[in-house]
Formats: C-alpha cells, structure tokens, sequence
C-alpha cells in the first residue's frame, strides 16, 4: 500500500482545490508547466503575495512542487496526489469486476436447473 | 466523473429475477447481507451500510464503508433488454462529486456569466486570507 491514509490525502487535494482562485492558479500553472509566483500573479485578479499563499496551499496538499533557479522560485504541478483517485478507481472497478462475474455465476446455476 | 466507477453486465434473465438474486448476497462478497429495502441493511466483509434506494425490480442504491474508509454511494441500476437485463453499477465518492462538479463550472464554463462571478467571488476571500 502506497499511501497509508488515502483519506487524507484526498480530503488534503480536494480542500486546496475548493477555492476558485486556487483552481484557476491551478489550471494556470497546467498550462504553463513552470512558472514564478510573479509571473501568475500578473495573470490573476488577485496580488503576487496571495498567490504565494494559495501556492503554499497547494504545495502543501502535494499539487505543486518548487524549483530554485537563481533567485527566482519556480512552481510547477504535480499531478501524482489526483492519482489516489486512480488508484481507487482501478481497485474499486476491479472489485465490481469480481462481484458482477460472481452475479453472473451465481444466476448461471439457475439458467441450467431451468428447463 | 474521475471519482465514479462504473461497470455493467448483461444476462439473460428478467429484471425480476436478477432483483432476487441481488438478494442473495454471496455475489457481494463472502458473509455478506442485504435487505431490499429503503433503510434495509448492507453487509459485506468488512463493509457496512444502508439501503437509500429500493425500487424492484429497477434500481437499488446504497452507501456502504469500510472501518476507517470513507462511505461510497452505489447505484445498481436493472435495464430491461428485449431479452434479458442489463446490470449497471456505479459506485461515487459523494465528495469528490461534488468538488467534481464546482470544477466542471469554474474551467468549462467559457461563456455565461461564470466566469466574472466565480473570479469576483474569490476575490473576496483573499483579502482575508493573504493578512
């Protein structure tokens, strides 16, 4: 098991991304792939010291990574946190892969008592 | 959506008859129950759960969690086909839903008023916030 509470790795990704401004820094930083808090900030309705802030946030749930070149920070995403979702998904399916083909054997033995 | 599971089956039996068997719960998993009933008991190894839905012989829906797990909500929809029934599952994380879908409107909604609203909206809070 990679992560040993998933639970709070997902409650840490999704409450960095209940804020709309996080989102759009977020979405930003995705289409950018690196960039400075001062670069963004010029971006967004909001000031360079509330974008260092919310970067933080998300640094903090795993979504972001920094990068020191020079003297400027650059912020970049990291999508790996969102994969706990994957990793749910891929277990869960493959749970109700096992219970559906159990469904099937399980009404299978009626098909051959019928007539 | 990311926060959905959906699989499906399709037998040949009637709805009627694949709804009884969803009462035989070995199907579910090993020691396990299930009462079709709204409010009915769900029972399956480790996991425990209620029955929100029950509308034989077309939909079952009920939350389920394991100890320690966040509760799961799972939707067991029967389709009547021209000959037979399809069964489809999908399981959600309510709360990956919900944030789901406060995304879908904040990046998809290019037109409309969405956009102002949600960047004025959020601006609000920051002020607050960066102190």
């Amino acid at each position: 098991m990679p992560a040993a509470h998933p639970v709070d790795a997902a409650d840490a990704v999704f409450g960095a991304l209940s804020d709309s401004t996080r989102r759009a820094l977020y979405a930003l930083l995705g289409q950018r792939g690196e960039a400075t808090a001062t670069d963004l900030a010029r971006e967004l309705p909001v000031s360079r010291q509330a974008v260092q802030k919310h970067l933080g946030t998300l640094a903090g749930a795993g979504l972001v990574a920094t990068r020191r070149s020079g003297r400027e920070v650059l912020y970049r995403p990291t999508p790996g946190p969102m994969s706990e979702a994957l990793e749910w998904m891929a277990e869960v399916g493959s749970q109700w892969d096992d219970r559906l083909a159990a469904l099937d054997r399980q009404l299978a033995r009626g098909r051959s008592l019928s007539p | 959506m990311e926060h959905t599971v959906e699989r499906e089956l399709t037998v040949p039996e009637e709805a009627q008859e694949v709804w009884r068997s969803l009462a035989e719960p070995e199907w579910l998993g090993e020691d396990a129950a299930i009462e079709l009933r709204e409010a009915g008991e769900v029972h399956a190894g480790e996991r425990d759960g209620f029955v929100e839905e029950a509308d034989a012989p077309r939909r079952l829906v009920f939350w389920w969690s394991a100890p320690a797990e966040e509760a799961t909500r799972v939707e067991i929809d029967l389709d009547e086909l021209d000959e037979g029934t399809r069964v489809r599952v999908t399981e959600s994380r309510p709360l990956a839903i919900l944030d789901g879908r406060d995304l879908a409107i904040e990046f998809g909604g290019a037109g409309g008023g969405a956009g102002p609203v949600a960047s004025g909206a959020a601006a609000v809070p920051l002020v607050g916030a960066s102190r």
